[in-house]
């Protein structure tokens, strides 16, 4: 396990610095001096961004210069604002983005878990077919549409009830966090539900779980600890890739809710070509991802013994 | 039982199970079997008319950059008269001799309309308040109740003796809620405020009429007379374009990124896959170790970052760069599948026995290994599809796909949210068909998947 | 019956376990009956799909329902009827009372449970045990079943274990509770032949120290003429023949005891006749055939046998099968089958 650990985080350093160097990469091969059409750089800060990052000198230096600062953990200062270090920027907002990852993940799972196993328990009667056909919506309607209703519909509670039940946007209180993060999960969540209650299908007819029936188990005792704990396994596996769409779907959802992540951030320095910001934030949340995705691996380990103890 | 048993000798006709099915190709089989799953029958249907509402619709519909000025959001079947009336003449409003007054300030006595509110003006006038130094004017569209907001402020009246306002803003056939607060000599408002609600009524001069084609020649027309304006089925959007037409012109961009993008990336991943798992040993784990780190780069910021790269100039609609961004982003999990699939057909009985009988190659391949692997590969592109439709609806939503003028499904959901609470029909219409068609897509893939499943055969 | 002494503990009478399915009711098990006696072995044996898995399923309760359902008969465990409307009252029979190991060891155990947690989870809900004392006694029990550094091997998980080692865990785990009756369905199926009959030697042992009866299913002649002291023959759902091993092997009273035999290869070395398989397959359970089951594939076929299903004669003490040759009228005589030579002793 401790070797497997080990493998996975120089696995996980090498993507990394793929990442670092396709956004490198990317970014120079834009057209043009990136410093050339920006009118928001003042010469000061201009002169000194060309000196830090040796813009003059040959592409191979400062792909080596970017890759040090990087290493270092410096990712530099913003082009568009003064004086802002990217390093700020980001430290300020990802944990916001990060918390409303976090809560709609967490609720994506404990949904999808308890939906799956719901339904599959329930089989082609009236909470599987109910609870299924809410899937099938919940995977076909895009997440920009459902944090648009979630807010519209707050709207009108909101109005309906004459006070403020959950506030329709913005950010601080954890009242504020309740409605973008369940509509940033549905969508996990619908896909949770569905690949939870196929794999609890299949482990409910599967020989173990009538060897537990044959040896007398209560039925809860049987769900707890023979089909609950193996059907879990399929939709752990699947919670990193799942991290990285929410991570990035909440793009749209700080928007919609006007919360001040580093997602809409992004799009703000894509817009104003915020060279270093763009940079930064691509490599920071590639890390972040590849690290998660880590995390759930491990994490897959301590719950399969199979994984854990080769 | 007794009475009748024979003990003669009888054969029994041995052959109980006789192999009486015709033999069926293998898609064959599977379209019978797509044909009895009603859900992916009915969704193949869907995207047939999806297909003719992308391909022939447009030749119908109106041009969709097209501005119906005298209809700016309207939702779907609202009334669509128009009065004729006159030309606008200007109003010169209501003078009175200024009261004078100490204290407090009252509001208004009442507030009356001055002659019709109608879509060219609404005219208002109200009682002197006395000791008032101006007033300010608010409308709404809902009435102001108790300590709620009188609304968008229009104007301020700064004349004492002037007592009326003429409201010439963007009127629109509604309903409306002015309310006029008296201020005192220091410009601050009063705490009290008259409201008067009017319905404006929509009109059009005849000029206008015989301009957008309503009518012959403005001889026919008198004032009062009554014209239909233009149809827009599906009502129209926040600059006054048809909604239908958008949609339709809107699909040709949604679909044929969701369709094209799949298409492409698949067959990048068939090259490539096949490649890696054809060469096998190191050829292979490099091939794939490359394939894992493209799928380890964050897809959507990857997405935006090659918009970027590729610089949408003016005119320009973005939907190449998507285009390619997706591809190149999205093929490494159309390799593995392949790759995986080669892998294990490989080392099939089949195979295998097969070349014992001395097949070359190239029959291997053309008989086993792409019919072995033809199901796969159209279960993947059905799946990429409505995930490709997500992915453009989702960059053109944040404003980072589709160019403006150009119409997508993503793009009008984003113009649409804005106008969310008051015109919902603008963001429900580019969302539903979003919706249906990533539904119709991932219910036809599902009957795909089980119709292909050769383990389904029976 | 060799041993009329021995306490009877299970009886069955006319057994019926029917399933809806999409294709219609299937009648897999159409009124069997047998009893199990203590320390004595029962064996059922019949084709793939005849009904014999559903059979003992049934009779712990394991039968999902819906879809299916015991439309008749009854079922007394020490005297008492544990058929309970259209399925067995699972909470008296499993685990304490019956036991029941199955086909394929690998499959049957938990991948992310301990095999001591497997066994120790039986005695906790059962006797009450504390986890410790469980894990002690599943230990022992896994010593009982001949597995080296038990206490070790507790600890581990299926996956760390062979074939063999898996199905002794599985009998462990049957055992615990110390039940009377231990269903072994196809025990050795899945196994090779040296682990076969390690396996087979360890459930005869453990049925001499406990007295434990044994229900075993197989479709392993070999293994019947090792096993049992009582065999019933199943087809179709129903109960050929039954009678003791030597009835069975010597005294075969069905044509399809005979075909059974004829069709088992034999290592005596004036055998130099072919196997004879049994031409055709079975009926379709969906619409059971109104006479003998197995009345398309007899080679001594009558006309009789085509509509009327034949009763259950009997042929000798405790000796019976449904066969129309064995009638009073019938001219002919199951003698004249007896192509195959019976074989030469059960302890070969």
């Amino acid at each position: 396990m401790i070797l497997y650990t080990i493998k996975r985080l120089i696995q996980g350093v090498v993507t990394v610095w793929f990442i670092a160097t396709a956004t490198f990469m990317a970014m120079h091969s834009v057209p043009g001096d990136p410093l050339m059409d920006d009118k928001a750089v003042s010469e000061a800060v201009r002169k000194n961004l060309v000196d830090h990052y040796g813009l003059d000198k040959p592409i191979h230096e400062q792909y080596y210069i970017f890759i040090k600062e990087m290493v270092r953990g410096d990712f530099g200062i913003s082009f568009a604002q003064e004086n802002r270090r990217v390093n700020d920027i980001i430290r300020e907002h990802f944990p916001i983005s990060a918390t409303l990852g976090i809560l709609a993940i967490v609720f994506a799972g404990l949904g999808g878990i308890l939906f799956g196993a719901l339904t599959a328990r329930y089989r082609n009667r009236m909470p599987d077919i109910v609870i299924m056909f809410l899937v099938i919506l919940g995977i076909s309607v895009p997440s920009f549409v459902f944090a648009a209703l979630g807010q519209f519909a707050l709207v009108k509670l909101n109005a309906f009830f004459g006070t403020s039940i959950l506030p329709v946007a913005g950010w601080g209180t954890l009242s504020h966090m309740i409605a973008p993060s369940l509509v940033l999960g549905l969508g996990t969540m619908a896909f949770l539900t569905r690949l939870m209650r196929s794999s609890m299908l299949e482990i409910v007819s599967s020989d173990y779980v009538r060897t537990a029936r044959s040896k007398g188990l209560p039925t809860t005792r049987i769900f707890l600890r023979h089909e609950l704990r193996n059907a879990i396994l399929p939709v752990v596996t699947v919670l990193g890739p799942s991290i990285a769409a929410i991570t990035t779907g909440g793009f749209v959802v700080e928007l919609v809710f006007a919360i001040p992540g580093l997602g809409q951030y992004f799009v703000q320095a894509v817009q104003q070509l915020d060279y270093t910001v763009i940079m930064g934030t691509t490599v920071f949340y590639g890390a972040f991802l590849v690290f998660m995705v880590i995390v759930v691996d491990l994490l897959y380990g301590l719950i399969d013994p199979r994984v854990r103890l080769e | 039982m007794n009475t009748a048993l024979s003990f003669a000798p009888v054969v029994a006709d041995r052959d109980v199970e006789v192999i009486s099915r015709p033999s069926l190709s293998y898609w064959r089989d599977a379209w019978i079997r797509l044909k009895a799953n009603r859900r992916a029958l009915v969704s193949l249907h869907i995207i047939i008319m999806l297909g003719m509402f992308t391909v022939v619709g447009p030749f119908f519909a109106p041009d969709p950059s097209a501005q119906d000025l005298d209809q700016i959001s309207v939702p779907p079947g609202a009334d669509r008269t128009a009065t004729i009336v006159a030309p606008y003449a200007p109003w010169s409003g209501v003078t009175v001799a200024t009261p004078g007054g100490q204290g407090s300030l009252e509001a208004p006595v009442s507030v009356s309309l001055a002659g019709e509110a109608t879509t060219q003006a609404v005219r208002i006038f109200w009682d002197p308040v006395p000791g008032a130094k101006g007033y300010r004017i608010y409308r709404n569209i809902a009435h102001p109740a108790p300590d709620d907001a009188l609304g968008m402020p229009l104007a301020d009246v700064l004349v004492p003796s002037r007592v009326s306002f003429e409201d010439r803003l963007d009127i629109r056939p509604q309903e409306y809620f002015y309310s006029v607060v008296p201020l005192d000599r220091n410009g601050r408002e009063a705490p009290v405020y008259a409201t008067l609600g009017v319905s404006a009524t929509r009109v059009i001069t005849a000029a206008e009429a015989v301009e957008r084609g309503l009518a012959g020649s403005s001889a026919d027309l008198a004032i009062g007379d009554q014209v239909k304006l233009k149809m827009h089925v599906l009502g129209t959007d926040y600059l006054g374009r048809d909604m239908l037409s958008r949609l339709m012109h809107g699909a040709q961009v949604s679909l044929f990124i969701g369709i094209v993008a799949p298409f492409l990336f698949v067959i990048v991943g068939i090259l490539y896959g096949s490649a890696a798992g054809f060469a096998g040993g190191r050829v292979d784990q490099v091939l794939m170790r490359f394939a894992d780190f493209v799928v380890a780069l964050p897809f959507l910021l990857f997405m935006i970052l090659f918009r970027i790269l590729f610089k949408i100039e003016g005119g320009d609609s973005g939907i190449a760069p998507m285009l390619i961004a997706m591809v190149i982003l999205s093929w490494p999990a159309a390799a593995r599948l392949v790759r995986g699939q080669i892998l294990q057909i490989r080392e099939e009985g089949y195979i295998s026995a097969s070349r014992l009988l001395g097949a070359k190659t190239p029959y291997l391949v053309l008989r086993h290994m792409i019919p072995n692997t033809m199901g796969v590969i159209l279960v993947t592109i059905t799946f990429a599809v409505p995930s490709a439709i997500f992915t453009e609806a989702f960059l053109s939503f944040i404003g980072m796909g589709v160019a403006p003028p150009t119409p997508s499904w993503g793009s009008m959901c984003n113009e649409g949210i804005k106008t969310m609470l008051t015109h919902p029909h603008e963001l429900i219409f580019p969302a539903l068909l979003i919706s249906i068609t990533v539904l119709a897509f991932n219910l036809l893939g599902d009957g795909l998947r089980d119709a292909l499943d050769a383990r389904m055969r029976s | 019956m060799t041993d009329q002494i021995a306490p009877t503990l299970l009886e069955v009478q006319d057994l019926e376990v029917e399933f809806d399915t999409y294709g219609g009711t299937v009648h897999a098990v159409r009124g069997v009956s047998f009893d199990v006696h203590a320390g004595k072995t029962l064996a059922i044996v019949g084709e793939s799909g005849c009904g014999k898995s559903v059979t003992v399923q049934s009779i712990m309760g394991l039968i999902p329902s819906p879809p299916g359902r015991i439309v008749g008969g009854t079922a007394k465990l020490r005297g008492r009827e544990i058929v309970d409307g259209e399925t067995i009252d699972g909470d008296i029979v499993r685990g304490s009372e019956i036991g029941m190991i199955f086909q394929d060891p690998m499959t049957s155990l938990n991948p992310t449970m301990t095999i001591g947690d497997q066994i120790a989870e039986t005695l906790q809900v059962h006797r009450g045990f504390s986890h410790g004392q469980a894990l002690a006694r599943a230990a022992e029990l896994l010593e009982m079943t001949r597995i080296n550094e038990p206490r070790r091997r507790a600890r581990q998980y299926p996956f760390e274990f062979s074939g063999g080692m898996l199905q002794r865990s599985m009998i462990a785990m049957a055992i615990a509770c110390g039940p009377s009756i231990l269903i072994a369905d196809e025990p050795t199926t899945a196994l090779d032949v040296t682990i076969q009959s390690q396996i087979l030697d360890l459930l005869r042992d453990l049925q001499q120290q406990n007295n434990m009866a044994i229900i075993l299913i197989t479709h392993d002649l070999g293994v019947v003429a090792r096993m049992a002291d009582e065999v019933a023959v199943m087809y179709a759902g129903e109960f050929l023949e039954t009678g003791t091993a030597d009835d069975i092997f010597y005294s075969s009273a069905h044509p399809y005891t005979v075909g059974l035999k004829a069709a088992m290869p034999t290592n005596r070395d004036e055998s130099e006749q072919d196997l004879m398989p049994i031409e055709g397959s079975p009926p379709d359970l969906f619409a059971p055939p109104p006479g003998c089951a197995y009345f398309a594939r007899c080679p001594r076929a009558m006309g009789a046998c085509q509509n009327d299903p034949p009763p259950a004669f009997q042929v000798g003490s405790g000796h019976a099968t449904r066969c129309w040759l064995h009638h009073a009228d019938c001219p002919r005589r199951i003698e004249d089958l007896h192509y195959a030579a019976p074989l030469e002793g059960r302890d070969a």
